[in-house]
């Protein structure tokens, strides 16, 4: 048979699904972003981590309720407020399978904090690790972290980072574990179709993974392939068309259509990010608190979530997520459109004002129904639109660069629940992420004791003061923190979405 | 044209690629947004730690030196690292160049053959129902937006009738040993069928998506080029011998017709390879458009600068292309 026979005779054979080699259980996710490397320790993007924690496991992890437990680790012991040791789980493969030891984890952590450690460059990760002085093997089986100070998250940024085979990277270098992996985690790489695709299959000689999270054993499906669909219209069609069981950054637009279709449903699960607008307290009008207030009770959050969000988010009276450590019930601003005009009246604008409020294009529909609800106050708001990298020059400057601009409606995640993470940079004066501009020294001086406090109550107590503090203060409008949505197939069972929005796709099974 | 023409043409490309490299080098450290900033994200992050990235990126250097460095570099064919893939530039581009320049060309296929029979058959009935139709189904090619378009072909081809897949370059269940980088042929030279027809399926939106604006193009160049031709006293000539209407129009009248339609349609495959970033985003399409766009976004300055220099050869090269082509099928024209 010639070549152009066999195409017609493939031709004729045409509409049907192509099945060479296609597993029984071949879990697919349609996933917005691809993975910028594999190397655990060389980027700095949540989907790419998403990938890679399926192919690696950490000392510690979260579970789907955020709570952070041993992974690698077989226990954690915090011997002073500057040293934590380690006990490793014996009997961990390695994809290639050689055993992994503390050995491992120590030449992992030190490529991620020792300056230059990765072929005369530094990990772009140092930052997630605080200020880590050494980490040092003791007694064969156990990994001692030494930090130069008392840093209480310290656990709670530790399942950022993925333990790596000390042998195959010395073996392949940094360009090798950049598109090759040998990591202890459920699933080991089959193909990675830059771009397209990652295919990971079940790796047979999996340790199980966190004993506190059930079930432990190898995964559940045969193949996990994550299929690249930036575009979410696609996402969505892919997930109706049957050709993807799970997708992430489902548009609340669309879940009604996910829900209304026959074997798909819809999955949430409450975000880590809080959305607010900074008011700009270095600029002209903003800087009298009777008009940050104004547009406090200008605003109707829950008219917003429901309209807008479909009801999908929690509304923030401060900074930090209803879920986040040292969060506590604060004071709200209702809305009171009446107090409102007041408000600004008595700031000296009985006529009212006109503001400019930067957002990103992404965010344009909500911020232009947030300044329709300021303008009916006086707030006359136009909503400018631009590219997040230049509105982050604009916005986000370390030190005492002066600002220009009224309002910035914008967000801050926090991937670890903790405030360090979210109230230090965008509260402390002069942080890089008060695009507010707001300087209060005991604000400042609660949020650099808390960062070192290592009493649990204590430090909670901080953050409850330096969050009342804030509320009365007022440089932003604190709005929500929405929920992920996900679409995901009736078939798939075990697995939960995750607040760190990552997937981790251990436990999940297809019927 | 003598091989002289063709040394003096190859050597214009110099100061075209140091005018592109120096202009999108500007713009890139001109245009707002700093890359370290964007790279942390929301994160908390010490002056020293932050000061210690832009160090890893270059970026600490005044830009003056880091355009020569740049320049230097690229001349011994080092585009430097991607900030974000942390592997050479160029091997992140050659990963996914294939797959843009093979749907490109699909695409082209597409407009081409569905474009110049239209054309032709819109003029010789010029006026009718026919060329009206064709009139506005042109109109409607051009003005259409790809994005909505791709959607709706995804919406009834995908999700309403099962025929073809959503998104992708081809199925992940098919094997795939590259040679040439196209699947399509590398597919066909494995012998593997399945995979072949795997890798067509999903070609065919993706490529009607892309080829759509230029079939509507190339349908009118053709259309007019054919009706002026038909006017030629040579035209009427071959009718008068009594040669049939058939052996008049394919014989006589296309050739000539073609000749703008082949030089529109050369130029126009550079304008498909930047059409390529919408469809590449909406139908997941691992090509370079996609990942440039990405790029701009983050301002990952390596991979941009690389890229549209990569950009500038192809046009550079395409309109070469035209010129030669132009020459050999109008004789007329010299170089």
């Amino acid at each position: 048979m010639t070549t152009l026979q066999r195409l017609l005779l493939a031709s004729a054979m045409a509409i049907g699904p192509v099945a060479t080699g296609a597993h029984a259980a071949d879990l697919v996710v349609g996933f917005t972003l691809d993975a910028d490397t594999l190397d655990p320790a060389n980027h700095r993007k949540r989907e790419t981590e998403t990938i890679i924690r399926n192919l690696y496991d950490g000392l510690l992890t979260r579970d789907a309720n955020m709570v952070v437990v041993p992974e690698i680790a077989e226990s954690m012991t915090q011997v002073s407020p500057t040293v934590y040791d380690f006990k490793i789980r014996a009997g961990i493969k390695f994809h290639d399978g050689s055993l992994m030891t503390a050995e491992d984890v120590k030449f992992t952590l030190d490529r991620v904090t020792v300056e230059g450690a990765m072929e005369g460059q530094t990990s772009p990760r140092a930052s997630l690790m605080g200020p880590v002085a050494s980490v040092e093997v003791v007694g064969g089986d156990t990994v001692r972290i030494t930090l130069k100070e008392p840093w209480p998250i310290l656990p709670a940024m530790l399942p950022n980072q993925q333990i790596v085979s000390k042998a195959f990277v010395e073996a392949n270098g940094s360009q090798g574990i950049a598109t090759s992996e040998n990591g202890t985690g459920p699933f080991r790489l089959v193909e990675w179709r830059k771009g397209e695709s990652v295919i990971l299959e079940r790796f047979a000689d999996y340790y199980g993974g966190a004993t506190d999270i059930a079930p432990v054993g190898p995964a559940c499906v045969d193949r996990v392939i994550f299929k690249i669909i930036p575009e979410s219209a696609s996402r969505v069609a892919a997930l109706l068309a049957g050709d993807v069981h799970i997708i992430n950054e489902l548009p609340a637009f669309s879940m009604a259509q996910v829900n209304a279709n026959a074997g798909t449903h819809v999955m949430t699960v409450n975000g880590t990010r809080s959305f607010f607008v900074a008011m700009n307290l270095e600029g002209e009008y903003f800087d009298d608190p009777r008009v940050r207030q104004a547009a406090a009770h200008a605003i109707d959050k829950n008219l917003l979530i429901d309209k807008i969000l479909g009801g999908n988010a929690a509304p923030i009276d401060g900074i930090l997520s209803p879920d986040a450590f040292g969060a506590s019930e604060l004071p709200s601003y209702g809305y009171d459109p009446e107090m409102a005009k007041k408000l600004l009246a008595d700031a000296g604008f009985p006529n009212g004002i006109d503001i400019v409020m930067d957002t990103e294009g992404a965010f344009k529909d909500t911020a232009e129904a947030i300044a329709s609800l300021l303008t009916k106050v006086g707030i006359r708001t136009t909503v400018a639109v631009g590219e997040s990298a230049q509105l982050t020059a604009k916005w986000r400057v370390q030190g005492k660069a002066p600002k220009t601009g009224d309002m910035y409606f914008s967000s801050w995640g926090n991937g670890s629940l903790d405030p360090f993470d979210i109230f230090t940079p965008t509260h402390r004066t002069n942080d890089r992420g008060n695009s507010a501009g707001y300087a209060n020294p005991a604000v400042d001086a609660l949020l650099d004791a808390a960062a070192t406090e290592l009493d649990v109550a204590k430090r909670a107590g901080m953050y409850r003061e330096a969050e009342l503090l804030i509320n009365a203060d007022l440089p932003y409008l604190y709005l929500w923190v929405p929920q992920d949505i996900y679409g995901v197939s009736d078939r798939v069972t075990g697995w939960q979405p995750s607040a760190d929005s990552r997937i981790n796709l251990h436990d999940a099974c297809l019927k | 044209m003598s091989l002289g023409k063709l040394i003096e043409r190859l050597l214009q490309l110099v100061p075209v690629l140091l005018g592109v490299s120096l202009i999108v080098f500007v713009m890139m450290a001109l245009t707002p947004g700093d890359p370290v900033q964007i790279m942390i994200g929301d994160q908390n992050i010490t002056p020293e730690q932050e000061a210690e990235l832009r160090r890893g990126l270059g970026l600490d250097r005044p830009i003056v030196e880091r355009f020569f460095v740049f320049l230097g570099n690229a001349l011994q064919g080092d585009f430097g690292q991607s900030f974000y893939h942390r592997r050479p530039v160029a091997d992140v581009i050659s990963e996914r160049l294939p797959a843009t320049i093979e749907l490109s060309l699909v695409a082209l296929i597409v407009a081409l053959v569905t474009a110049i029979p239209l054309g032709v058959l819109a003029a010789i009935r010029k006026n009718s129902i026919f060329d009206k139709l064709a009139t506005v189904g042109s109109l409607l090619g051009v003005s259409l937006p790809g994005f909505w378009f791709g959607i709706l072909l995804i919406m009834l081809f995908a999700v309403q009738w099962h025929i073809l897949p959503v998104s992708g370059r081809i199925g992940y269940s098919s094997e795939i040993e590259t040679i040439t980088g196209f699947l399509l042929i590398d597919t066909l030279l494995r012998g593997n069928l399945p995979a072949f027809w795997d890798a067509f399926k999903h070609i065919i939106l993706p490529a009607v998506t892309l080829g759509l604006p230029m079939t509507a193009i190339l349908m009118r160049v053709t259309r007019t080029s054919m009706l002026e031709v038909l006017r030629q006293d040579y035209v009427t000539f071959a009718d008068a011998k009594g040669l049939s209407r058939r052996r008049v129009l394919f014989r006589h009248a296309l050739k000539n017709a073609l000749i703008p339609t082949v030089s529109v349609a050369a130029i126009e495959t550079g304008s498909l390879l930047g059409g390529n970033m919408i469809v590449e985003t909406v139908f997941g399409w691992p090509g370079l458009g996609r990942l440039v766009v990405e790029s701009i976004f983050l301002r990952n300055y390596p991979l941009v600068q690389a890229a549209v220099l990569l950009y500038a050869v192809i046009y550079v090269l395409l309109n070469f292309f035209a010129d030669i082509l132009y020459t050999v099928l109008n004789p007329r024209v010299k170089l």
